[in-house]
């Protein structure tokens, strides 16, 4: 198994105050709330942490993309990936994802996504992602073209990778006479596309096409999402296009805490996971979810699940009972993990080591404990140790 | 009233027809309509009104030719051949109105006279403007009624599984129309000098999603318009005060065809 750190660089100073006055920590949240001296700060810290786990030995480092926000301050993880690629001198860079489609030009990040692969020699993974809702209200992309533009945004960036240039390129949301990029990308035919979702049969049937086998990533999800999600993939490769999918296809990522006893670990992770989950994640509804931006059938669903995400308040408990979070002893993680991954089989584990105002100290100490106690045994993982193997052996 | 359904460029666009006398195309908002409309009954006591659903929205299906309101008004202009109709009068409400001024602008020939209520279309520098989709149900609400009248409004959305599927519906046909920039074409402003018929402009007093400023701004864009204010009344007049809409209609085309 390969095993990642991943980042969100939150806006860990926020005053949590903000709640009594605005509806969300996106969109409408003044930017007056953010201090750039601190956000000086919080930028070196984060990129230090970063830099930590790639000398300790995890297989890459992953950063992503959200606008306009207090949750996330990556609106260009490409500036943090550049960032890292000159001192992260292994591990791979992972951008999980752009959101190529949200760009009048994405030919624009497909050109720096090329440029980091060419710097670290191959070593960047390009996530494609549609944004979610929200990032709508912030850009002015039109959500009701969401899906159609995110397919069109793929097509042309992987044409501009591969296919010899110039070329016109000639759809319906992008026309380019001259499609002949320089820098290529370093891999070929072009970096490893992912595809990371909080759950989307569509995103899955389209990843999973032979055409791409994509890796899809499974992020923020209860167990039994996970389990449904990464076992679709499999049975959609399968059943709908008549190829075994391989377990570096999937990958899931979540927030893990790992401390001395599960009593400490959820003592030191309580007040910061929490607030990852109620202030730095509240959006209500109309923000997540904007006119268009789901299919008709996705959005009844969701409306029949829940009308309002920030509706519910989490607790740490409620989150380790529902498998969104994994957090503990190294034993209680490391066994959690190979549970998980004896039933899913997945071959890609994003962490995220640090979340909303968990403090510098306590993040160190996280990695570091994880680095020493728990990834090692995960990295050994192959479908050996994964049941459904033996299942697909059997038949 | 007929329903009916008449095939445009490959579209089936749901057509709603009652009333007699000069035809009257009501090209309806961003909301849609949900069949009870008492506006558009008042309508017909002077009218042969045709209020079609949009494409994509209500009972009309999705068409790959309509992206944007410039689109939909020359898709308007084919389903008036397809009517056969020569002219017609032309009320158009919210983004139906913003649909109405790009046909005005491309092909006044066809209009007998354009009434225009609370219209998207322009964009006012520096008047702030509500946003629709942002808010939450409660907040929308408030922007679109003055008047008491919105919980049965919404109440009427939700009495049906079919309903509560077009009310999401006209959202997501809305968004596609109008999403940015919000709820106009910033050169259409360029071009209201083209339009050469009779215009009335109606407005909701307490508009604040398209504020009243924008109805002296369409005034003095659109040679010879008129206006008037609707006090109490917001984005929906025509719901809120479906007599007083229609008079205002009625009244104004008897006056200029009189």
């Amino acid at each position: 198994m390969k095993v990642f750190l991943f980042h969100l660089m939150p806006y860990a100073h926020l005053d949590m105050g903000y709640a009594g006055k605005y509806r969300a920590a996106w969109v409408v949240l003044p930017n007056t709330y953010f201090d750039p001296k601190k956000g000086h700060e919080l930028y070196n810290r984060y990129l230090d942490e970063l830099e930590l786990a790639a000398e300790l030995g995890f297989d890459g480092v992953s950063v992503n993309e959200h606008h306009q926000n207090a949750y996330g301050l990556m609106p260009s993880p490409i500036v943090m990936a550049a960032a890292l690629s000159r001192r992260v001198t292994q591990a791979k860079i992972a951008i999980l994802g752009s959101a190529f489609c949200l760009r009048q030009h994405p030919l624009n990040i497909a050109e720096e996504h090329a440029m980091i692969d060419c710097i670290t020699g191959g070593r960047l993974i390009s996530g494609m992602v549609r944004g979610i809702g929200a990032e709508y209200f912030s850009t002015g992309a039109n959500p009701a073209f969401s899906h159609a533009r995110f397919q069109e945004a793929h097509d042309l960036v992987v044409q501009a990778w591969t296919r010899p240039g110039p070329f016109a390129f000639e759809g319906k949301f992008y026309h380019f006479d001259y499609v002949n990029m320089w820098p290529r990308p370093y891999q070929q035919p072009h970096p490893p596309i992912w595809a990371p979702s909080t759950g989307s049969v569509e995103t899955i049937e389209w990843a999973a096409h032979p055409a791409r086998k994509y890796t899809y990533l499974q992020a923020y999800s209860p167990t039994q999402s996970v389990v449904r999600y990464l076992n679709y993939y499999r049975e959609c490769a399968q059943r709908m296009y008549g190829y075994r999918a391989s377990s570096d296809q999937i990958g899931w990522s979540t927030p893990v805490y790992v401390s001395d006893t599960d009593q400490k670990a959820r003592e030191e992770a309580k007040p910061h996971i929490e607030c990852l989950f109620n202030r730095l994640l509240r959006l209500p509804f109309e923000m997540l979810f904007p006119p268009g931006y789901l299919s008709a059938k996705s959005l009844k669903n969701m409306r029949s699940h829940k009308r309002s995400v920030s509706g519910q308040e989490h607790t740490l408990d409620s989150l380790i009972e529902q498998g969104i979070i994994v957090c503990g002893s190294p034993e209680t993680v490391r066994k959690q993990f190979m549970d998980t991954h004896r039933l899913l089989g997945f071959q890609n584990l994003l962490c995220l080591l640090q979340f909303g105002t968990l403090p510098r100290d306590l993040t160190e100490k996280n990695i570091r404990l994880f680095a020493r106690e728990v990834m090692p045994a995960l990295q050994e993982l192959t479908d050996k140790e994964y049941a459904g193997q033996a299942l697909h052996a059997a038949e | 009233m007929q329903n009916a359904l008449l095939e445009v460029r490959g579209c089936k666009v749901n057509l709603r027809r009652m009333g007699k006398g000069e035809p009257l195309l009501l090209l309806h908002g961003a909301q849609g309509l949900n069949g009870e409309d008492p506006g558009l009954d008042a309508l017909a006591k002077h009218f042969d009104v045709i209020a079609p659903d949009h494409p994509g929205f209500g009972r009309s299906e999705d068409s790959e030719l309509v992206d944007d309101a410039r689109d939909l008004a020359l898709f308007y202009l084919d389903l008036l051949d397809a009517l056969n109709l020569d002219r017609v009068h032309v009320v158009g409400l919210c983004i139906g109105g913003w649909v109405a001024l790009e046909m005005a602008v491309t092909s006044s020939a066809r209009f007998n006279s354009l009434v225009l209520v609370n219209s998207a279309g322009i964009r006012l520098k520096g008047v702030p403007r509500a946003d629709m989709f942002v808010c939450s149900e409660d907040d929308l609400l408030k922007l679109l009624f003055a008047r008491p009248s919105a919980a049965d409004w919404l109440k009427r959305w939700r009495a049906t599984p079919e309903l509560e599927d077009i009310y999401d519906r006209n959202r997501a046909a809305a968004a596609k129309l109008s999403w940015s920039p919000r709820l106009c074409n910033p050169k259409l402003d360029r071009w209201l000098h083209r339009i050469d018929v009779p215009t009335h402009i109606v407005w909701g007093e307490e508009n604040r999603l398209i504020p009243p400023a924008y109805a002296q701004a369409l005034k003095d864009l659109i040679v010879g318009s008129t206006v008037a204010t609707v006090p109490g009344c917001a984005h929906l007049l025509h719901i809120e005060a479906p007599n007083l809409f229609a008079e205002q209609v009625s009244r104004f085309i008897q006056r200029v065809t009189s």
